[in-house]
């Protein structure tokens, strides 16, 4: 066996095993096995060939936004309230800073000296070498971009780079922040109008699609790259105007301070005929361009509350921002109180249950059939025997309850959902709250109207002010509810208009016979003596309007003292309504100049707000008889004429001459100075020759006086006042307030503006 | 004892007389088809490196490349030309010179694997000490390790003769040798090599006419190592992971896999053209070594891959069939040894492109860019060219 197997190995069968060895090699390395790798590729190559291109495609192409320009925001005479500028990131590949063998030190030191920032945080993100993007200064402006762009340049600095990038500009600050509204980072709205037309106003970006490395830059020799346009944002035209809410802001920032309003304020101006928004402001305002700080008082708020954590902190920050970013005068609800009357007034005139001829008796309360006690008026005495006009003037409860009844609960109701005070007013911006209002179950029960009386006076439900301005305008405009609105135009990049807005009519409430009836008699509230409107009182031009003084119920339950909305509504003019205010004033504070109620507070503010926009909107005054006199007049250049000639001037604008200092030929100073607006009749020194006297003067008490009184008494002492606030003919009608306090040194001849209001008109209604 | 064994070799060997020992015939002419094979190959294999690599050498920072698109091109065509001179003066020498120097070789060999794991001497790279760097280019010792390991076996076959079937000829000192080998290289460590060595060494003995059983006993205990190696290696575990899931982890363990399946498929049937791979853009790493046949199948597609490989199967056939035909002993060993060795290299290059077999670190003869290890390539074919010239002609 052995032998056997010796022989075997022969060198022949040697020779033949290793050629059949060679053999099986060659076909598994030489055949079997590239069979197998070929199918393997077919595999990969032909059958799944589809997965792996677009799984590759999708790692190879690398998407960059072209971001679209973000519209502008205007107001309706194309002031620029919110705008989109370029700006520039600023950012280094140091990658590139080592493969062009760039100086870090120089990119560092050149870089923080433009951007001013520090050198050692630019210098360590150089050392980043794998980077091909580190961001160095985001949203820089031209100016500096253009020099980091020179610095490159001068130094061949391939590793540096700038990126375009847009940044939202506010000019006007505060002026309308709850309305225009801001961005976030990403450029896209957050609030206000930014956000309600964020997608109008953002337009579609662009994009280029194009193949990159790996790193994230072009692949070398490769141009497949593919454009998408960016579509640049619309603008927006709005009806808000700049100047009017100018003076809605301004006006209510005086008043929180003269009232001392704990809670703020909120003002709406409308104009009536179309529905549009001319102002709207909510006071605690903040900058949009810098919307994430809060006013000092919040922050020491914030600072000094007693908290245990930082978290807690922020949570009271982050309280005080969304404080400081809510629109109140869209989506606060309140109980309207009196001036919720004008509504009862014209269901009552319309429905046909009351008549201007129709009388009322009020003895300072009423009962009401589901009531225990009866229902109080605000002047517990009675007004006695009213008609339909001084019922409005007095804001007579009990007479108002009267109308409320007469109408009819089911009736009543229909009004109220007819005038959409059911239904949010459709306003072009978010936050828009809902009204609170008894189910038809309850208002409707017969057995127990005291739903009814209560509604009818504007209690015991709650709406937006937006609803009740809305709801106003209906009433003052000839009936027709209008939805109110913010843009008025739409305007294409390219500066074509793309859509204009039309006033839209939801439906006609009351007719215009109704309406013109409502309007005189509310007339009478403010340009009667006896009005309990009459601080809104603007000489020259027929201001209508309604107060109201709510309680906050819920507050007086809960913490046990009292807190007012002080709220007027006026328009004008009477007989043909442009404008509607409307001006909530919250919770005045013991520091108030004069008592807390409608009348006496938002009336005159009102008053105010009217007197500067009426003229502003080119409605000119008419003046009554003897009213030209209350008005505050412009005193004439005099200085080069003779005494003589002055003299004549004075009369002519309604001046009179005190004395005439001096025997020069021609006037050479005068006191006050020429185009000062100082009270009519005031007495004016003319000095020819001598110098005016500097000697400084101690201001005088001037409150509590009469406009006349208060006018000779600054004289007396060498000064001049002008009036603000109501400026009519009443013995009840007296200074309040006076703009530089008693005991202060002045120069002889300052103007003293003087705060006029009837102080007689403090009451809830 | 040696003596003997010499004498036995000369005079008993009827068949396979050495005539190139005796230098007693005129020796015929190279191979024309094995060396056009070649050649081709080489040439392709040139103008896919430039392909391949230009992405990398312009981009890369932190490269020897300085941003030169053409760094690395010009390298392996330099390199290229020197191989075609060093397989043409490989195959002037009678293979009589080869089986002399074949222990020289073989001592060389374990010295410089040696001398590889002295630092300073041997260059650090990613935790492995491979590389011995000779200042204009750096070279690999497990590459000359591999031809000394043909070289030796053949001549220890040749004198073993028939006692190849006893373990104490046959297996002892072959495992010797490579145990050694292997020791030298885990230091190293370098798995791939181990691999292809141990392969190389086994495909020896199996032509040496070890028998078979021992085969199947080796494959036994090999599986059970590779069991044991599975079961205590992590990272072992983790390229077994990463091979059959290479997806699960695209981005780190399975990265390599993902991006060189990304080129090959998205190659599809004629590819993106040459020059056009877009993979090659940094996202696929060793474009222009281990994994430049992901690149040919991305510009070439299945048409130009398959293409590529016929020429392999091809080049490795004729590599066989010429070893088959050589009339010694020892020429047919080496001659087949290097064929096989070429086919491993081939075959397992392509088979982890593809994601056949676990990724591991294995270069495409004559296509991946590296200086001496295609002049050590070229060197190896120039034998085969130079065993070509001691087969007679056909008559």
């Amino acid at each position: 066996m052995f032998r056997k197997r010796r022989e075997n190995a022969t060198p022949d069968s040697q020779n033949s095993m290793m050629l059949r060895r060679t053999l099986f090699l060659m076909t598994v390395c030489g055949i079997v096995a590239f069979i197998l790798l070929g199918a393997r590729l077919f595999q990969l190559q032909i059958l799944d060939h589809d997965m792996y291109e677009s799984a590759a495609v999708e790692q190879q192409l690398r998407q960059t936004n072209v971001p679209a320009k973000r519209g502008t925001i205007y107001d309706r005479n194309m002031n620029i309230l919110a705008m989109s500028a370029s700006v520039s990131n600023i950012y280094i590949s140091p990658a590139e800073i080592v493969m062009y063998d760039e100086d870090p030190a120089l990119i560092a030191s050149g870089l923080s000296s433009i951007l001013e920032m520090d050198y050692a945080e630019i210098f360590e993100k150089t050392t980043h070498t794998e980077s091909w993007y580190t961001t160095i200064a985001r949203k820089v402006e031209d100016d500096v971009a253009d020099r980091v762009r020179a610095f490159k340049e001068e130094n061949d600095l391939l590793g540096v780079k700038i990126e375009e990038a847009s940044k939202r500009y506010y000019p006007y600050g505060s002026l309308a922040c709850h309305v225009v509204g801001f961005v976030g980072s990403d450029d896209h709205g957050l609030s206000g109008l930014e956000f309600y037309y964020d997608d109008l106003l953002s337009g579609v970006d662009g994009r280029i699609v194009r193949a990159t490395n790996a790193y994230g830059t072009d692949m070398l020799f490769t141009d497949f790259e593919d454009y998408y346009d960016a579509e640049d944002g619309k603008s927006i035209v709005l009806t808000i105007d700049e100047t009017v809410q100018y003076y809605l802001e301004n006006h209510l920032e005086t008043a929180a301070e003269q009232y001392d309003l704990q809670d703020g304020a909120a003002g709406i101006v409308m104009d009536v005929n179309t529905g549009g928004v001319l102002g709207m402001a909510s006071l605690g305002g903040f900058d949009l361009n810098d919307y994430l700080t809060i006013s000092e008082e919040a922050q020491q708020r914030v600072n000094s509350a007693d908290v245990h954590s930082e978290e807690e902190r922020n949570t009271l920050l982050e309280a005080e921002r969304q404080e400081q970013w809510r629109n109140k005068a869209l989506s606060d609800t309140y109980e309207p109180g009196s001036v919720f009357k004008i509504i009862t007034l014209a269901a009552g005139l319309e429905s046909g249950a009351v008549t201007t001829s129709s009388t009322f008796y009020c003895g300072g309360s009423i009962d009401v059939l589901g009531r225990t006690d009866p229902l109080n008026c605000a002047n517990i005495y009675g007004h006695g025997n009213l008609t339909l006009q001084e019922a409005a003037m007095y804001s007579c409860n009990v007479a108002f309850v009267t109308i409320g009844l007469w109408v009819g609960a089911e009736r009543f109701y229909d009004f109220v959902r007819a005038f959409g005070l059911f239904d949010k007013t459709g306003l072009d911006l978010t936050g828009e709250s809902g009204s609170l209002w008894w189910s038809e179950d309850v208002f409707f029960n017969k057995g127990n109207l005291s739903q009814l009386a209560a509604a009818s006076f504007g209690q015991t439900f709650t709406i937006t002010p937006m609803q009740l301005i809305t709801a106003v305008s209906a009433v003052t405009n000839g009936g027709y509810l209008l939805e109110p609105y913010f843009v008025k135009e739409v305007i294409n990049a390219d500066g074509t208009v793309a859509s204009q807005r039309e006033p839209k009519v939801i439906r006609q409430v009351i007719s215009e016979q109704t309406s013109k009836t409502c309007c005189d008699i509310l007339e009478h509230v403010v340009g009667e003596k006896d009005g309990t409107g009459v601080n809104a009182y603007v000489p020259g031009y027929r201001v209508a309007g309604k107060t109201g003084t709510s309680e906050d119920v819920v507050y007086e339950a809960t913490h046990g003292e009292k807190k007012y909305i002080c709220s007027f509504l006026g328009f004008a003019p009477a007989d043909d309504p442009q404008v509607a205010v409307l001006v909530l004033l919250e919770n005045p504070g013991p520091d108030s100049i004069v008592g807390a109620s409608g009348g006496q507070m938002a009336a005159p503010t009102v008053g105010a707000v009217l007197r500067d926009v009426l003229p502003y909107l080119g409605v000119d005054p008419v003046y009554g008889e003897g009213e030209e006199a209350l008005v505050d007049q412009r005193v004439p250049r005099l200085v080069g004429k003779t005494p003589q000639e002055a003299e004549a001037l004075l009369k002519e604008a309604g001046f009179t001459l005190k004395s005439t200092v001096g025997s020069g030929a021609a006037v050479t100073a005068q006191m006050p100075a020429a185009n000062a607006r100082v009270a009519a009749g005031s007495e004016i020194v003319l000095y020819c020759g001598e110098e005016p006297d500097t000697e400084p003067v101690t201001v005088p008490d001037l409150l509590g006086l009469s406009y006349e009184v208060a006018r000779v008494r600054a004289g007396m002492y060498g000064l001049y006042v002008r009036g603000e606030g109501t400026m009519m003919e009443s013995d009840y009608i007296l200074t309040v307030d006076q703009s530089v306090e008693e005991g202060q040194l002045v120069a002889p001849g300052t103007v003293i503006t003087v705060t006029l209001s009837d102080w007689t008109k403090t009451g809830i209604f | 004892m040696a003596a003997k064994v010499e004498n036995a070799t000369s005079y008993e060997n009827t068949r396979l007389a050495d005539y190139t020992y005796d230098n007693s015939i005129e020796r015929g002419s190279v191979d024309v088809p094995f060396a056009m094979l070649t050649l081709l190959l080489l040439a392709v294999g040139v103008v896919m490196v430039l392909s391949a690599s230009f992405a990398r050498a312009y981009y890369d920072p932190s490269s020897e490349t300085g941003g030169n698109a053409t760094y690395y091109f010009v390298r392996q065509a330099l390199f290229a030309l020197c191989g075609i001179g060093v397989m043409f003066v490989c195959s002037r020498f009678p293979m009589s010179f080869y089986r002399h120097i074949s222990g020289i070789v073989m001592l060389v060999s374990l010295a410089l694997l040696t001398l590889v794991l002295v630092p300073g001497i041997g260059e650090k790279v990613n935790g492995a000490r491979r590389w011995i760097n000779l200042g204009f280019t750096t070279f690999q010792p497990s590459e000359i390790a591999k031809i000394g390991v043909i070289m030796f076996f053949a001549v220890l076959i040749c004198r073993f003769k028939d006692k190849m079937n006893t373990p104490k000829y046959g297996i002892v000192p072959f495992a010797a040798v490579l145990g050694v080998v292997c020791l030298l290289l885990v230091l190293e460590p370098h798995m791939s090599a181990i691999i292809i060595i141990l392969a190389i060494g086994l495909v020896m003995l199996f032509l040496g006419g070890l028998p078979l059983y021992w085969f199947i006993g080796g494959g036994t205990i090999g599986a059970a190592l590779m069991g044991i190696g599975y079961a205590l290696f992590p990272y072992v575990r983790d390229r077994f992971t990463a091979w059959l899931n290479p997806f699960a982890d695209a981005s780190d363990a399975g990265y390599q896999i993902v991006q060189s399946l990304y080129s090959i498929g998205s190659g599809g049937l004629l590819g993106l053209g040459l020059g056009n791979s877009r993979q090659k853009y940094l996202y696929l790493p060793e474009e222009h070594n281990d994994f430049i046949f992901s690149v040919v199948c991305e510009e070439l597609g299945f048409i130009g891959a398959i293409l590529i490989l016929a020429l392999f199967a091809m080049l490795i056939i004729r590599g066989y069939w010429l070893s088959m035909h050589v009339r010694d002993r020892y020429s047919a060993l080496v001659g087949a040894g290097i064929t096989t060795h070429l086919a491993m290299q081939v075959i397992l290059n392509v088979a982890v492109c593809t994601n056949s077999v676990p990724c591991t670190g294995i270069s495409l003869p004559l296509f991946s860019y590296g200086g001496t290890a295609l002049l050590l390539q070229m060197a190896e074919l120039g034998i085969i060219l130079s065993l070509s010239r001691d087969i007679p002609e056909k008559r």
